[in-house]
């Protein structure tokens, strides 16, 4: 009984530590990014570069930017992806739109950088390109005898001919600035501003009695719940209830719980900027030079959001609350699970597999991500518990390429595209390339060190 | 007895573009059957370029976003 409430306060620890600040401040803005990408970035403009007279250096280019700016679950990826096949650009960047998209796109590598450190979300984009492009061009190469049925009467990717206009432009800016003022761990950004004192009676008690509930271990990685914690973790609850009421009938019209869910969004990114320190006498509030810079860029938000169309505005507000309710459940549920998880694996093991950069560490790695299907996004806390348990940076680079690619439901639906064998080989692919991407990472990293 | 059929491979998009069709053929009181097309061959065949997709008596109306009660009810009009 003892073993397992340690558990469960194992996995509410991990599930604290992510709902607090930095976590926060980039999912929440990238959620508004990826809808506002969907919704706003017409397919046409990019996909247009794609048609069969464009060269290989202007197709797969922009079959990478697609990927990066378009699509960010699999619902969205593979009908383009078959989209780009048929228009007649052929397998090849077809194949590097289908590898970039998954692990490339901007809410991924935001996360990634958040949870596991810039180096790894720089890694995982310049080897995404690269491989992306070079999977692409071995399987064109590899199957250019079989022709791809070209439709030259429909050609469906041109019917729109839509250019991305002025407000929808500025409202991406604005909100990669919100993204960029949330993340960024750079002086002027974590400098302290000026300090309140409030007289708020109990905050040292309400401390301690949270830390009874959620122990803080500094061996294991585990961070507790601070005070500020539990107020984010309530202001996220309002939150997702305001939303429900206010996005999720949206594509209809705009209501109050809509604007109350906007303003409540804004004050807990705001809010996770402080910094909370209780004492005896009461609470500490601390502003950062954060708190200015993510003021300042809602209010951008905010201004640019207001020169869209209702109908694009809708759609934006329609699409991030859908990636919301499709991505965050299942990430709290991973968080917490892997929070569990990571008390039962002995560091052991994980040393013992992968704790160096070696060819045998990176296929395990490789076949972990392969035959574990974990929702989006979810790979990334799984690859945290890893780190922290031991696992070398190599091997870890090459799950974190690996999984997000392969899973079963998104290869079904492609092999429905291009077939059995092709999407055979392009799991093939997709494997060596992971555990080339794994050893190469590894060992800059051990030089480095 | 009109034909709606809603292409999608079963996400959150394609089951709220089922509701709002649904919603726009009650209120608009035509006789119609909705249909749920979650392969991706099938789909592929309308030439959509992303999903959901509504079709309408074998018409693709709308692609890639959810539409209004009222835009389905105009379709469903005409």
């Amino acid at each position: 009984m003892d073993q397992l409430l340690r558990v469960l306060q194992a996995g509410a620890g991990n599930l604290a530590a992510y709902l607090a600040g930095h976590v926060l401040l980039c999912l929440l803005p990238a959620f508004f990014i990826a809808g506002a990408m969907t919704a706003l970035i017409p397919r046409s403009s990019v996909t247009r570069w794609l048609g069969r007279d464009a060269p290989a250096r202007v197709s797969y280019p922009a079959a990478a930017l697609a990927g990066s700016l378009i699509a960010v679950c699999s619902c969205t990826i593979v009908p383009l992806f078959a989209g780009i096949h048929r228009k007649g650009a052929g397998l090849g960047p077809a194949i590097c739109f289908l590898f970039f998209a998954p692990a490339g796109n901007v809410m991924a590598l935001a996360y990634t950088g958040s949870i596991l450190g810039p180096g790894f979300a720089v890694a995982r984009l310049i080897l995404c390109l690269c491989f992306g492009v070079g999977i692409g061009l071995l399987m064109a190469t590899i199957f250019r005898h079989d022709d791809a049925p070209v439709s030259a009467a429909v050609n469906p990717l041109a019917s729109d001919e839509a250019r991305m206009d002025a407000a929808s432009l500025g409202l991406l800016l604005a909100l990669l600035a919100l993204l960029v003022a949330g993340t960024l761990r750079l002086w002027p950004l974590t400098a302290t501003l000026f300090a309140a004192d409030l007289p708020v009676p109990g905050a040292l008690a309400w401390q301690t009695t949270l830390l009874a509930w959620v122990p803080f271990d500094a061996a294991s990685g585990e961070e507790g719940v601070s005070v500020q914690g539990s107020v984010l973790i309530a202001l996220m609850v309002l939150l997702g209830i305001s939303a429900w009421r206010g996005l999720e009938g949206i594509i209809e019209g705009a209501n109050i719980w809509t604007r109350v869910a906007l303003v409540l969004a804004c004050l807990t990114l705001l809010f996770a900027t402080l910094r909370l320190e209780p004492h005896a006498a009461g609470l500490r509030v601390v502003f950062t030079g954060r708190t200015v810079a993510i003021a300042l860029a809602a209010w951008a938000v905010w201004r640019s959001g207001r020169c869209l169309s209702p109908e694009q505005s809708r759609s934006w507000l329609w699409e991030a609350w859908r990636f919301m309710k499709q991505i965050f459940p299942l990430l709290v549920a991973g968080v917490f699970v892997v929070g569990m998880a990571r008390t039962l694996i002995r560091p052991e093991w994980i040393e013992a597999m992968s704790g160096s950069n070696t060819l045998s560490a990176n296929a395990i790695a490789v076949g972990f991500g392969v035959f574990m299907y974990f929702p989006t996004l979810v790979e990334v806390p799984v690859a945290r518990m890893f780190l922290d348990l031991g696992m070398h940076p190599g091997p870890l680079l090459a799950y974190l390429m690996a999984d997000p690619e392969l899973s079963l439901q998104s290869m079904l639906m492609v092999a429905a595209v291009i077939g059995r064998r092709k999407t055979a080989a392009y799991v093939g692919l997709v494997a060596v390339f992971s555990v080339c991407a794994g050893l190469l990472y590894g060992a800059w990293i051990d030089m480095a060190l | 007895m009109r034909v709606v059929k809603i292409l999608g491979p079963g996400c959150a998009n394609c089951r709220k573009l089922e509701a709002v069709a649904r919603e726009a053929i009650a209120a608009a009181g035509v006789q119609a059957e909705v249909l749920k097309v979650k392969d991706m061959a099938a789909i592929m065949a309308y030439e959509l370029t992303s999903t959901p997709g509504l079709v309408v008596d074998e018409r693709l109306v709308c692609s890639g976003r959810i539409p209004t009660i009222a835009e389905v009810r105009g379709w469903l009009g005409s």
